[in-house]
């Protein structure tokens, strides 16, 4: 057996320069707006300003709470055509690369979709009622 | 396809046919063509048994079928027929005939009456295997023949605890004997390289002095090799000793007890011996023993006789009694008088079952003698056959004029013992000379206790049963009461007289043609060959070597003195005038005799405690090491920790797996994880 | 090569993929009252796609796909038990009230998943075809979403197989590190040099994403519950299609990406296919439901296919895909058997004690039912008899035979509760009879399936030998 080196760490210097980066960043985002908030001599909280905002729903409930299964489906609809557009712009942008094969190959991508799009269409999947 | 094929072969064929055809056949057929079969052996067999007499016929050996080829062992299947094997001829298949054709009668009521045919065919295939062997394989292959067919036979009734108990004693007491029989074959074909009669006889004699190592010792060849033979001729003959199996046998249907227990394959034992006569010459040793051993059983045997109550029991005991006379007379060296009487024996003693049979047959069932009585007038036929049956066992006869069988065969052995001059034939004699008084005095008293007095059949359950049952349902009862004798502890107490109305009937035609045909031989069979069996001059030229004969024994044989010659017939006729005393004129006698000799008469009664002795020392021992092999080393041992402990493992290891099948997700991926970094270390770490 | 060259071997797919969009169009417009034309014209795809394997031999996409003997055989398989599941689907959900025109177009599409794993060379073909016959299987788990345990079942599997697919992907990710491809042939050459503490790592992973698939012992958690909940047809198709496709994957993968780490991976074979034998032999004494009890029996069949591959020859190879073959046949018996247990009122019963008795009430169905347990207990005069001795005689071949013992010592486990269904059906006091068999069309596929695994089986011998060796040498 060959021994090969399990891991070459300085590969991966850059990423941790990055994380040191961001980690500076995001305590910044969120020291300087309280520092500002105090000099400013708006702090003035209240429980309604306390609470955490998150999606729309009360923060602290029982976890086993009905919950409309609606919201997912539209979701899920939407996550896919997010990730369709975001294939779309490499794609785009490659075009010239990748010629008629690239062509076809992002239609018959978009056909699949219109076709699993009309079939959410048709079983009523997109309506609200 | 020689006659001889024909007279072993067919049987076997009849045997197959009616075994496999059974219930498709029906029982006409069955029995047809089994009885046919055996008369047309019997027809082709008295032939050659004349030939022989007159001279004209000369030793053949016929091949059938070469059995074994490896390396020095050659055997090959053949018939042989000499004058020994003649004799045998005419007894074996006489006696079947006729007891296949007595079986139409007796077994007329049973169930599977085919199966019943088949095994008596098969059983006398396998003695005609035994009588015609050529080697000593094809001998020992009869021998187990008649011992499978005897073991069917016994338990023939199968549904019977005691007829299960008495075919498997039968079975294992003879497993016994015959390994002393195949070690003595093994022997022998370790110093002759043969297993081939012939052969061996011929080189016996050059054997002798010659030593060998056997159990650690060294003795001489010819003494082990022909003890241990012996040894198989004490089972299958029911010497002391090995003669607890044939009291029991007689579970079996009584023509059965006539043909197998009576006149053929008990005495197989006394044929091996004469068959290899030249080889028991060479050693004295081995000579004395069968002398000693022969008479200690016509001892033995004749006293518990004396007490017995069993019809069929008291001839069980004769028949072992009268094999020791053949045994001690072959032990004498007079194999021609050893001979004599197995060929009169077989024709007195079955006459004597079949005449059993008979009063059995008309008395319901009832096997017991104390039930008897007063027969004479009811049963004509079968009083004066048993009646020239008893005769002929008790050697009636006048010197030079005519006697019964059993006078002309009987005598010889008793004289030739006392010719022989040895020690061991001397006591021989003397133990002959007393078992002949009490031959006479149990034979009588069987005729006068069942043919004689008053009427006690009210005693009997069986009676009872039939009497009742008789307005109800006028069919006889099935024959499977037969044996279930009354307690023997119980004899000669308080006697119930009287008929209870019963009227016993004569046995139906096919019953008692057999009868009169076996008295003619009863009555004659002595009478017209003595001359050839044990005429010193005329024997030689008769047996032409097939046994061993000794002239000059033959001629001091009839040359003893004149008491020796009328002690038989002196004896027999105390023994008459006993049994008559006690069982016409004063039948007070035996009950006062047993109270005085108590100790004497429960050893009688109880065989001299043979069963109890072999309880004691084998059976019990052997159960005992049976269990612990069972209990500690089967279930405990192999079964705990071999197939039960295996068994509960993967139960236990199933139920395991079960628990671990929660149904909760967490657990699942908690398996396959650490499934995961199991096999990723594992794969690491190699 | 051109792209229609590459679109010409992947016809079977085409073909099955742009059927199951146009059903699905159909589905949408036409409704649940489709549903039997739409069954049918997808069992009309399956044999279209299965005429169209032919002779279909080459590498298409450069190098992303491949097909050969080995994935046509496999291939064939999935699709013929694919059918199968869509035939006795209809009125085994008829009866419930849930026959939906999506089922045959989820089998389809999963199909489609099947046919890329067996043909991949390409470790991302490899993950995008499990993921597309996954999705689908999930979906068809909970079909009858409104039944509790079918939806257990399928959110079990759903989440676990997410694990799965999570530990394969992520020995991909380490396969392609620390050789810098994803192709099959790539790999093998990177780890032809000898292999890094990585790569070993890669393998581990990958070779357990792909147990779980086959459900081998440790990974084979998920098969009891989603056997026992998921409806009858989507058991049987669980038990027979994806198990072929998924080990047809593992055995191409082994052999042609990791066949220079032949000794690496044998162990691991060898370790899941003696747990399996033993746990799925051990664990399925005392169940007391006929599809938790079929679903042990197929992880111990899978662990005897799987001795084929841990012998790592091409006899070895061709015992595991013959197995395979058999397996699927005597799996599908079994449970359309299983599809025939219903009690007067039509409910489906599935717990064991009910088949008492039932040579006496049904007595053709107790004949085949006994067929395939013996014939799944390897038992000789049967069928299932003779994959069991190849595979076996693989290992023996290459001087195993101490685990050829072991194999053959826990098949007698196994004998053990087949036998024990043979014994209640034959010999218990009957208990009430089913209802009786509608389904001529059932009852002709048990027939057919009894006749394939009775000795009859035999003749087909020197045919699906041929093709299993055929198959076994297009990977060496």
């Amino acid at each position: 057996m060959r021994e090969k080196p399990l891991v070459d760490l300085s590969q991966y210097l850059p990423i941790l320069l990055f994380l040191g980066v961001a980690l500076a960043i995001s305590g910044a985002f969120v020291v300087l707006p309280m520092i500002v908030n105090r000099l400013t001599g708006t702090a003035k909280p209240n429980p309604d300003k306390l609470a955490e905002y998150e999606c729309g729903f009360p923060a602290f409930e029982d976890s086993r709470a009905q919950f409309d299964v609606r919201f997912y489906l539209v979701a899920i609809l939407f996550i896919v055509f997010d990730l369709e557009a975001a294939f779309l712009y490499p794609w785009a942008v490659s075009l010239g690369g990748i010629g008629l094969t690239g062509w076809a190959s992002m239609m018959l991508f978009l056909v699949e979709l219109g076709i699993g799009f009309a079939y959410a269409w048709k079983k009523g999947a997109l309506d609200w009622e | 396809m020689t006659n001889i094929d024909i007279i072993v072969f067919a049987p076997l064929l009849a045997a197959i046919i009616a075994g496999l055809g059974n219930r498709m056949l029906g029982n006409t057929v069955a029995k047809a063509i089994t009885t046919g079969a055996l008369f047309l052996s019997c027809a082709l067999s008295w032939p050659i048994f004349f030939g022989f007499l007159s001279g004209s016929t000369s030793t053949s050996v016929v091949p059938v079928l070469d059995l074994i080829h490896s390396g020095d062992l050659n055997v090959s299947w053949s018939l042989r027929v000499d004058a020994l094997t003649a004799v045998m001829l005419v007894v074996v298949t006489s006696v079947s005939a006729l007891v296949h054709l007595y079986s139409w009668g007796y077994m007329a009521e049973d169930d599977s009456q085919p199966r019943f045919f088949a095994y008596l065919s098969l059983f006398t295939f396998a003695m005609l295997m035994l009588v015609t062997a050529d080697s000593l394989v094809q001998m020992f292959f009869g021998w187990e023949g008649v011992g499978l067919a005897s073991y069917l036979l016994i338990g023939f009734w199968y549904h019977k605890p005691s007829a299960n108990a008495a075919a498997i004693k039968a079975f294992v007491v003879n497993r016994v004997g015959d390994f002393g029989f195949s070690l003595g074959i093994f022997g022998t074909f370790l110093v002759f390289g043969t297993v081939s009669i012939p052969v061996i006889l011929a080189a016996a004699p050059g054997m002798a002095g010659s030593t060998i190592g056997f159990l650690g010792g060294r003795f001489d060849t010819m003494t082990v090799l022909c003890l241990l033979l012996f040894v198989g001729a004490m089972g299958k003959s029911a010497q002391l000793g090995l003669h607890t199996w044939l009291p029991d046998a007689m579970e079996g249907p009584t023509p059965v007890s006539a043909l197998i227990h009576a006149a053929t394959m008990v005495t197989a034992g006394v044929f091996m011996v004469c068959r290899l006569s030249p080889m028991f010459q060479t050693s004295p040793f081995a000579m004395h023993t069968v002398t000693y051993v022969g008479a200690a059983t016509a001892l033995f045997a004749a006293t518990v006789g004396t007490t017995q109550t069993d019809i069929k029991r008291v001839i069980a005991y004769s028949t072992c009694s009268q094999l020791g006379y053949m045994f001690f007379a072959a032990g004498v060296g007079a194999y021609g008088a050893a001979m004599f009487h197995l060929f009169t024996h077989a024709f007195f003693k079955a006459l004597l079952f079949l005449g059993a049979g008979s009063v059995i047959h008309s008395m319901h069932h009832e096997q017991d003698m104390r039930h008897y009585g007063a027969l004479r007038k009811h049963i004509p036929i079968t009083f004066w056959t048993m009646t020239a049956g008893t005769l002929a066992i008790t050697g009636v006869g006048i010197a030079g004029v005519f006697g019964f069988a059993g006078f002309y065969s009987k005598d010889a052995i008793i004289e030739a013992t006392f010719a022989s001059g040895t020690t061991s034939g001397g006591i021989a004699f003397a133990i002959a000379v007393f078992a002949a008084l009490l031959t006479s005095f149990y034979s009588w008293r069987l005729l006068f206790l069942t043919f004689f007095g008053k009427a006690r059949w009210a005693g009997s359950e069986h009676i009872q049963h039939a009497v009742h049952a008789h307005h109800d349902h006028p069919e006889h009862e099935h024959p499977d009461e037969e044996g279930a004798g009354s307690d023997p502890h119980a004899a000669h107490g308080p006697v119930v007289t009287g008929t209870a109305g019963y009227h016993p009937h004569e046995s139906p035609w096919s019953m008692l043609v057999p009868l009169i045909l076996l008295t003619l031989g009863a009555m004659f069979a002595g009478f017209l060959f003595h001359g050839p069996f044990i005429g010193a001059e005329e024997g030689a030229g008769f047996w032409k070597g097939s046994v061993y004969f000794d002239e000059h024994l033959m001629h001091a044989m009839h040359g003893v003195p004149l008491w020796v010659k009328y002690s038989a017939t002196a004896v027999m006729l105390t023994g008459f005038a006993i049994a008559w005393w006690a069982y016409i004129k004063d039948t007070s006698i035996p009950g006062r005799f047993t109270a005085t000799f108590r100790g004497l008469y429960a050893f009688l009664l109880n065989k001299w405690y043979f069963d109890e002795l072999y309880d004691l020392l084998f059976v019990r021992p052997v159960f005992a090491i049976g269990r612990f092999f069972w209990k500690a080393g089967d279930v405990g041992t192999i079964d705990r920790f071999g197939p039960d402990g295996v068994a509960a493992m993967v139960v236990g290891s199933g139920a395991a797996a079960r628990r671990l099948q929660s149904g909760y997700l967490y657990t699942y991926a908690l398996v396959m994880l650490l499934g995961l970094s199991a096999v990723a270390t594992w794969a690491m770490l190699r | 090569m051109s792209m229609i060259a590459s679109l010409a071997l992947t016809l079977p797919e085409l073909i099955l993929s742009t059927g199951a969009l146009l059903l699905l169009l159909v589905a949408a417009w036409g409704g649940d009252g489709s549903s039997r034309l739409i069954s049918w014209a997808s069992v009309a795809l399956l044999a279209i796609a299965g005429l169209s394997l032919g002779c279909a031999n080459g590498v298409a996409f450069d190098g992303l796909y491949k097909a050969d003997a080995f994935s046509n055989f496999a291939k064939a398989l999935v699709y013929a038990a694919a059918a199968v599941s869509i035939l006795i689907a209809p009125r085994f959900f008829e009866a419930r009230g849930a026959m939906r025109a999506e089922y045959p177009i989820l089998i389809l599409l999963s199909s489609v998943g099947m046919g890329m794993m067996v043909s991949a060379t390409d470790l991302l073909t490899l993950y995008v075809g499990l993921e597309l016959q996954s999705l689908a299987a999930y979906v068809l788990a909970s079909f009858m979403r409104r039944d509790s345990r079918s939806a257990e079942a399928g959110l079990k599997y759903f989440v676990l197989g997410a694990l799965a697919s999570g530990i394969l992907l992520y020995g991909i990710s380490l396969l392609y590190g620390f050789t810098g491809t994803t192709q099959f042939g790539g790999v093998a050459t990177a780890l032809g040099d000898g292999i890094s503490h990585g790569e070993l790592f890669g393998l581990v992973f990958v070779m357990a994403g792909l147990a779980f698939k086959i459900s081998a012992v440790p990974f084979h958690m998920w098969t009891p519950d989603v056997y026992e909940g998921a409806p009858t047809p989507v058991t049987a198709f669980f038990a027979s299609a994806p198990k072929v496709a998924a080990m047809a994957l593992l055995v191409r993968i082994a052999v042609d990406a990791m066949g220079p780490a032949t000794s690496s991976w044998q162990q691991i074979v060898i370790f899941a296919a003696l747990a399996s034998t033993i746990l799925g032999g051990v664990a399925a004494i005392g169940q007391v439901n006929i599809k938790r009890l079929l679903a042990y029996s197929s992880i111990n069949n899978v662990g005897f296919a799987l001795f084929g591959l841990a012998a790592g020859t091409p006899d070895g190879v061709a015992a595991t895909m013959s197995y395979m073959a058999v397996y699927i046949v005597m799996t599908l018996g079994s449970f359309l058997c299983v599809l025939q247990m219903r009690n007067a009122a039509g409910d489906a019963v599935e717990d064991i004690a009910s088949l008492s008795g039932l040579s006496r009430t049904r007595p053709g169905l107790a004949a085949a039912f006994a067929i395939f347990m013996f014939s799944l207990a390897g038992i000789p005069p049967l069928f299932g008899f003779w994959p069991k001795f190849l595979v076996f005689d693989a290992l023996v071949a290459i001087g195993l035979w101490p685990l050829a013992m072991i194999g053959i010592a826990t098949s007698v486990i196994g004998a053990f509760y087949y036998l024990k269904i043979v014994k209640t059906m034959y010999f218990d006091e009957p208990a009430p009879a089913y209802a009786p068999s509608a389904s001529r069309m059932e009852n002709g596929l048990i027939a057919l399936s009894a006749v394939a695994v009775s000795p009859l089986g035999y003749l087909a011998i020197p045919l699906l030998g041929a093709l299993s060796m055929a198959a076994a040498r297009a990977l060496f």
